[in-house]
């Protein structure tokens, strides 16, 4: 139930203005991007600033890829992300599955471990990790790179499908296996046709998670043909002399697959599910 | 005896994910405890048992206790800005406003984006010369010259800028979940008991937020005190990097600057520690206030 809103009087007006100030705080430094990223390199500078740019030029993106690595970079982040997806979501949602559906000792206390270690962050473990991947070879390489993802992505991918999986009613279950089926068959046409916006939300957080991280790329990778966006983008700007435009417009390349996954995942988010659904 | 089975299905299913947790995280963990009390390279092979030298170097470390206290300073502040900011407009996008789903949807977005984006656009809306931040407080006659942003005065302060601009969505995400629960009849009631907007807030909004509130305090302390890419991706380039060089940062230097990963490894167990204890206080002080 929402209590309707009045936007006249005072009270109306100081929300409107919060909301407007809020917006403006949130949205406008990605306007900013944006513009400048469409901008011709002499209007970058130009004092008094202009917001629209007077002439739009796609002159920043392709000098992007004429003269950067950030294809290269591109389909690094592609890889090594789609990995991570797929290799958590094997493993977690079966595991999400037996932490729901079974009895067995330790149950509660694999729970615990997984809630523990999600609150972890990457700085705790770095160094040591860095030195396994070394000692087993996977140093440089971006299957060591999809194993440092995972392990930050699969407690919260096991505690978010958990969540999910414990909000699908048992009794559908229980019908099925009354009927017949067997339980292979009752997962196969009863829980995971159920479980799937689950699980493709899941698959979403896991892949921002993974597009977005720096640290781990910094330290695995030293190659420059397999860098990730993240560590190639800050690279490019500590190089020289910063060339704004072109910045700018890798910045707004990077975030076009987060806004177009994110608008899938955004209402969970906000609905509460998934409150915990990303870290950092 | 199904249930025996099922028992050993269930382990099954669970079991890839358990061995990566201990072979990938555990492990890892066990294994920086292990170093720490080495001195060890970071890159080549062999080590040397030391004991305690590697914690008693960093105890001795003036560098490392400076590092502390801008990690306090950091997430002290970022945190209490993210609490104001992310609760207010938690409260602002609970109203019945038009489009509210998309404005949740923006005010949410930063979170979500690489470090790297957040840090890039700020660099350029805080650039001394060029930035429009600079020019909208001169054009305001706010100030005479120009503020570097970058520079050993102000970059805390920058660092502390960007950092609440992309974290507080958090906040807001978890507020807003929870106020969408709070039951309307709690302040139908307070609205006849004839309690003002600002007494309904104080009387039923914040002990409803209370328990969520508990968990976001915690969970952005532990991330902000061990926040690496943000305050690492602002410090390239600008020649004050010691000004905002954290915890997290110099403990990253030690073990890929320097080398050090045994006195790296050091740090980052002292860092755990204080985390366990913090959060140990945290928790007693808590249950404190529940009993009053």
């Amino acid at each position: 139930m929402t209590r309707a809103l009045r936007l006249g009087g005072w009270r109306g007006a100081l929300l409107l203005a919060g909301v407007a100030a809020l917006l403006f705080f949130t949205a406008f430094p990605f306007a900013w991007m944006i513009a400048t990223a469409f901008k011709a390199p002499r209007e970058i500078f130009v004092s008094p600033p202009t917001f629209f740019p007077s002439e739009l030029t796609l002159e920043n993106v392709s000098r992007l890829f004429a003269q950067t690595r950030f294809a290269t970079y591109l389909a690094n982040s592609v890889l090594v992300a789609s990995g991570t997806v797929a290799l958590t979501l094997a493993i977690a949602t079966p595991g999400a599955y037996s932490l729901t559906r079974f009895r067995y000792r330790g149950r509660e206390t694999i729970s615990a471990t997984i809630l523990f270690v999600y609150m972890f962050a990457p700085i705790m473990i770095i160094i040591p990790f860095y030195v396994l991947m070394r000692t087993l070879g996977l140093a440089n390489t971006h299957l060591g790179l999809v194993l440092a993802y995972t392990t930050f992505c699969l407690p919260f991918a096991l505690w978010l499908l958990r969540t999910f999986f414990q909000s699908i009613p048992l009794e559908l279950e229980e019908a099925a296996l009354t009927d017949g089926a067997s339980r292979a068959q009752s997962v196969r046409y009863v829980v995971l046709p159920l479980a799937l916006p689950g699980v493709v939300a899941t698959g979403i957080f896991t892949f921002i998670l993974a597009w977005n991280d720096y640290i781990f790329a910094r330290v695995l990778i030293s190659a420059d043909e397999l860098k990730t966006l993240p560590v190639g983008i800050a690279d490019l700007y500590n190089a020289s002399v910063v060339d704004w435009g072109m910045i700018m417009s890798a910045g707004m390349l990077v975030l076009l697959p987060v806004l177009a996954v994110f608008v899938v995942v955004q209402r969970y988010m906000v609905a509460g599910w998934g409150s915990g659904g990303i870290k950092g | 005896m199904a249930r025996e089975r099922s028992a050993r299905t269930g382990w099954l299913l669970v079991l890839p994910a358990l061995a990566l947790l201990c072979a990938l995280t555990l492990y890892p963990v066990g294994y920086g405890i292990w170093i720490s009390f080495f001195d060890k390279h970071s890159f080549f092979p062999g080590e040397r048992f030391v004991a305690a030298a590697n914690y008693l170097a960093v105890f001795a470390d003036e560098e490392f206790w400076r590092a502390v206290r801008l990690g306090l300073v950091y997430s002290i502040s970022t945190i209490a800005l993210q609490l104001g900011l992310g609760v207010g407009a938690a409260l602002l996008l609970n109203e019945a406003l038009p489009g509210r789903n998309v404005l949740r949807a923006i005010v949410v977005f930063p979170y979500v984006i690489p470090t790297v984006v957040a840090v890039i656009i700020w660099k350029w809306l805080l650039n001394s010369q060029f930035g429009l931040v600079n020019y909208a407080l001169e054009t305001a006659r706010l100030v005479d010259e120009p503020i570097s942003w970058m520079g050993r005065d102000w970059i805390m302060v920058s660092l502390i800028l960007v950092s609440v601009w992309q974290f507080f969505p958090f906040v807001v995400i978890a507020v807003l979940a929870r106020l969408q629960t709070i039951p309307p009849e709690l302040y139908e009631a307070a609205t006849v008991d004839g309690a003002s907007a600002f007494r309904r807030f104080l009387h039923v909004t914040l002990p409803q937020l209370a328990s969520v509130l508990f968990v976001v305090v915690l969970l952005r302390s532990i991330w902000m005190f061990t926040k690496f890419d943000t305050p690492w991706l602002l410090i390239q380039g600008g020649g004050a990097e010691t000004y905002i060089r954290t915890l997290p940062i110099y403990t990253y230097m030690r073990a890929f600057a320097y080398y050090e990963a045994g006195r790296g490894s050091a740090m980052a167990v002292v860092m755990f520690l204080m985390l366990v204890v913090a959060a140990a206080l945290y928790f007693r002080l808590w249950r404190r206030e529940e009993s009053l």
